[in-house]
């Protein structure tokens, strides 16, 4: 700070007083309707401070769910979840270390080529190609499978240009070192560039944890069979139910339990997640 | 383009490690993408028995459509809303942070996590809050003479959806921000306040202009993101209701081709998201090479 | 222990040449400087014996062995780099052993090897550390105790001092000395720093645009340089070259060797009293004198030419700047060079 006026100092605090208000009140809102019972919802206005209900309200939703809405009990797609993330997350980051690593590492023929291919990723999300993408999930049997799931969302652009990027930063006298140290292609890779390539790892897995944990079009686009469910997209179900019947408090304990991972994770790793998001795009 | 000035000598090797990703990208992302351009040219008689080409006929009719052309205006008015709201709260939020030393490491904790939530989950949340019959805005909203109600309003759907989307992306805006600001040095504000400029004016005149990369690459981002990402907020919340008011262009695909399996048409606006995704990537990227001077 | 020969060697970049053509022998235990400007070839023909660079032609032999298809970790060689290359997320000991375990040498014969090098570098207290808890000189002496502990054929320096400060760089250099004829390894050394090969070498090989210009011995080189470029790179302040045609009023000619039209003379062969022997007086005007401990540099023109040169003279002479002087050189220190050929005219 330049000089010292004690009332920009106080329209600061306030202004960002107001900001966490934003971004904290509609989580808190769902968080006091889910300790609540049913009878707070019929009418009139939500509860604004907390209930009675929590414990109990949290272990129905986790244990049976809502039978109405054909989903099954939260725990089994908080699994599916968390299955889901971490394989998208490990795989990203494994298929995009390797081929990061050819691309630097070594020259060949179609090279080029190569790396234009993944960058096209970068302008084809899933969005865009909905219905072929679908296809060939379908013409390969894998719908409602977990591969189904996974697969298709492992090609990553950003973790490959990432990892580039980071390749590109260590000495070349590194590499050559370990050559005349007797290393070949793989033992370089596993001894030297792995190890040193740590931390990108763990902040690029804290962003594609995130990134595979929010999927919503495409489970529901792969997954009829409610054994597959993400939570994301089993949490749509719920809501669409509660909104015939009050189960408000219910549901909103279910949307608080599917977004406590992924923001633990932010906050926990709030270092690892920064230089993750911050890289990734640069 | 470069690499190591000493390079591995295996000739088989890099192959080898390219062949997942390549295999996964050519499989799902390629091919398909390819097939939908392919079948935007293509016309499927309602059995699925026959395909015929015929050339431009599906865009021609989207571009006939009055629904397609009014979900292109409301995405347009969806997508500029969502940015200028959100960049305009995380830019605020970010210079206040960077005037705080140690307080502003906790203020940036309670700011970031919303990045996290998955879009449907934003929209469940103020779906909620704007429930017409239980929800607390309404609520308040009556008291100021304002009767909410998104499920007939379209306007006010509208500004449902762009409220949950611009809340969701504050904190992805509000980091970079904050790098952008942390990366203005310190020197040129303090020359700017000896040179007698107040903190407000050397907001504007030093500080704003310097972070205008920044800003430009938030500005492309955002509209990438209110354009593709939003999918989940828009269906938990007006599934691009009422009356097509809030049917935006990845909505639109979504609908005609998964539910209506109007294969042609989906096909046709699935190329020209793809055409708009290329546009905004090349934007992006020949801009981050500009960027480098900073 | 073993010989090093490069034979015609070359590379070139494309079309474009590095190294055109290099022949040299290294004998067993020899520590052998490569000097030159930057871009002389001097560290592409290092990287080459190394194994990190492929050779266009010729062909390099180490120990009577002909490696150029060999793979870096084959041909018995350890390098130390500019920027000393330690694996950051290794301890030095992991740095030490890291060659070894992959040869695959018995763990006994690891530790011993550590340890060894370890007492002669005097690190044995920064085993555990990781390299950046470690200073620059530290650093370095691990880079060197990484190619000892392989008991390699040869090793090879690049520019091995560069990355340290000037007092430190003097200190690792006469180390660095002890430790090669402690060891007697033979030795390619490559810097672009002519005292440091003065000071190193056994036999100093001069490089200049990817050819060999000289090789010999310090003394040699210094004393009698082959070549017009040699005699401008070694030696600070640089030799004089002064054109015959400028030496007026000298009866020189007859004396200097047929094909002499340019003479050089180092700033210390000049004196500011006539001396007794043969020799010619120049007159020039003084422009700056520079005092710079035990001798002083004299910077003059020549009045005949207008040329600029540096003059070494012992204490600090009382001459005032911008004076007229005349300064002498004995003929038996001008080295005689043909411009033309840019080679000396005397050799035999």
């Amino acid at each position: 700070m330049v000089e010292n006026r004690p009332f920009l100092t106080f329209l600061t605090h306030l202004v960002l007083i107001a900001g966490v208000v934003i971004v904290v009140f509609p989580v808190y809102l769902a968080f006091i309707a889910s300790t609540h019972g049913p009878g707070q919802f019929v009418s009139g206005l939500v509860p604004l401070l907390p209930g009675p209900h929590l414990v109990e309200n949290y272990s129905t939703i986790w244990n049976e769910g809502l039978s109405s809405s054909g989903a099954p009990p939260i725990w089994v797609m908080m699994m599916n979840s968390l299955l889901m993330a971490v394989a998208i997350a490990v795989g990203k980051i494994a298929i995009s270390l390797l081929s990061a690593y050819a691309i630097v590492y070594f020259k060949f023929p179609f090279r080029l080529l190569a790396f234009w291919i993944i960058f096209i990723t970068l302008m084809l999300p899933v969005e865009v190609r909905i219905i072929p993408t679908f296809a060939v999930v379908a013409n390969l049997g894998m719908l409602n499978s977990y591969q189904g799931l996974i697969l298709p969302l492992i090609a990553s652009a950003t973790a490959t240009f990432l990892f580039r990027q980071f390749f590109l930063t260590i000495p070349d006298e590194l590499m050559e070192a370990a050559r005349v140290d007797g290393a070949g292609p793989m033992k370089f890779f596993r001894d030297i560039l792995l190890p040193l390539s740590r931390t990108n790892i763990a902040a690029l897995f804290v962003i594609l944890f995130i990134f595979g944990w929010v999927q919503y079009m495409w489970p529901l686009l792969v997954t009829s069979d409610s054994r597959y469910y993400t939570i994301v997209m089993g949490i749509k179900r719920l809501a669409a139910s509660a909104d015939s019947e009050p189960l408000w408090h219910l549901v909103m304990a279910a949307v608080i339990l599917a977004m406590l991972p992924p923001v633990l994770v932010v906050i926990f790793m709030q270092r690892l997640f920064v230089k993750g998001l911050v890289e990734t795009e640069k | 383009m470069q690499t190591k000035r000493t390079i591995f000598p295996s000739k088989l090797l890099p192959y080898i490690l390219l062949a997942p990703q390549l295999a996964v990208t050519l499989i799902f992302f390629i091919w398909p993408a390819l097939q939908a351009v392919k079948s935007s040219f293509e016309r499927e008689d309602p059995f699925g028995f026959r395909t015929t080409f015929i050339w431009f006929d599906n865009y021609r009719r989207i571009f006939a459509d009055p629904n397609y052309l009014s979900s292109l205006g409301r995405t347009a008015i969806f997508a500029i809303s969502v940015t200028l709201l959100s960049m305009a709260i995380s830019l605020l939020l970010a210079v206040a942070v960077n005037r705080l030393l140690r307080s502003g490491k906790v203020y940036t904790t309670l700011l970031v996590w919303p990045y996290a939530v998955a879009p449907v989950v934003v929209g469940i949340l103020w779906w909620f809050i704007f429930n017409p019959s239980i929800g607390l805005a309404p609520y308040i909203l009556r008291g100021l003479g304002i009767s909410w109600n998104h499920r007939i309003d379209g306007n006010q759907a509208m500004i449902l959806i762009i409220i949950a989307a611009a809340w969701k992306q504050i904190s992805y805006n509000f980091l970079f921000f904050v790098a952008g600001l942390q990366s203005v040095p310190q020197s040129l504000n303090e020359a700017a306040a000896i040179d007698g400029a107040g903190p407000f004016k050397r907001f504007w005149t030093i500080i704003f202009p310097l972070i205008s990369p920044t800003t430009f690459f938030l500005l492309i981002i955002n509209i990438n993101y209110a354009m593709f990402d939003t999918f989940g907020i828009v269906d938990a919340t007006t599934s691009g209701g009422p009356a097509q008011a809030t049917n935006i262009l990845v909505y639109k695909v979504y609908t005609d081709g998964v539910l209506n399996l109007n294969i042609g048409s989906s096909a046709a606006q699935s190329v020209i998201l793809m055409l708009i995704v290329i546009a905004l990537t090349i934007v992006q990227f020949r801009f981050v090479e500009r960027r480098v001077q900073y | 222990m073993a010989t090093i020969s490069l034979i015609d060697l070359m590379k070139s970049y494309g079309d474009i040449p590095a190294v055109k053509g290099v022949n040299l022998d290294v004998a067993d235990g020899e520590l052998i400087v490569l000097v030159g400007p930057s871009g002389c070839g001097k560290s592409t023909l290092l990287r080459m014996v190394a194994g990190l660079e492929t050779v266009t032609s010729g062909s390099i032999e180490i120990g009577g062995r002909n490696v150029v298809k060999a793979e870096p970790a084959e041909r018995d060689i350890a390098m130390v780099f500019q920027n000393y290359a330690l694996y950051p997320h290794m301890t030095v000991r992991g740095n030490l052993e890291y060659g070894l375990k992959n040869r695959g040498t018995p763990r006994e014969e690891i530790n011993r090897r550590v340890r060894e090098a370890a007492d002669i570098l005097e690190i044995g207290a920064l085993l555990d550390r990781k390299p950046r808890q470690l200073s620059g000189g530290q650093r370095q002496r691990v880079a060197m105790g990484r190619a000892i502990v392989r008991e390699p054929a040869a090793f090879l320096f690049d520019e091995p001092l560069s990355n340290l400060d000037a007092k430190l760089r003097v200190q690792m250099r006469v180390e660095i000395r002890k430790l090669q004829r402690r060891l007697k390894t033979t030795s390619l050394y490559v810097t672009h720093d002519q005292l440091e090969a003065m000071t190193l070498a056994d036999r100093l090989v001069v490089m200049n645009s990817g050819l060999v210009e000289q090789i010999g011995t310090p003394t040699e080189v210094y004393d009698r340089p082959a070549t017009l470029f040699v005699a401008g790179f070694i030696g600070s302040p640089p030799m004089n070259l002064i054109p015959v045609s400028s030496l007026s009023g000298n009866e020189v000619s007859a004396g200097l060797p047929s094909g002499t039209d340019i003479v050089g003379i180092r700033p210390d062969a000049f004196v500011l009293e006539q001396p007794a022997e043969p020799s010619l007086a120049l007159e020039a005007s003084v422009e700056l004198l520079e005092p710079i401990g035990g001798e002083s540099h004299l910077h003059v023109r020549l009045n005949s030419s207008g040329q600029s040169i540096v003059l070494s003279v012992p204490g600090r002479p009382e001459i005032a700047e911008v004076s007229d002087i005349v300064v002498h050189a004995r003929l038996a220190d001008l080295h005689p060079f043909s411009a033309q050929t840019g080679r000396r005219a005397d050799n035999p």
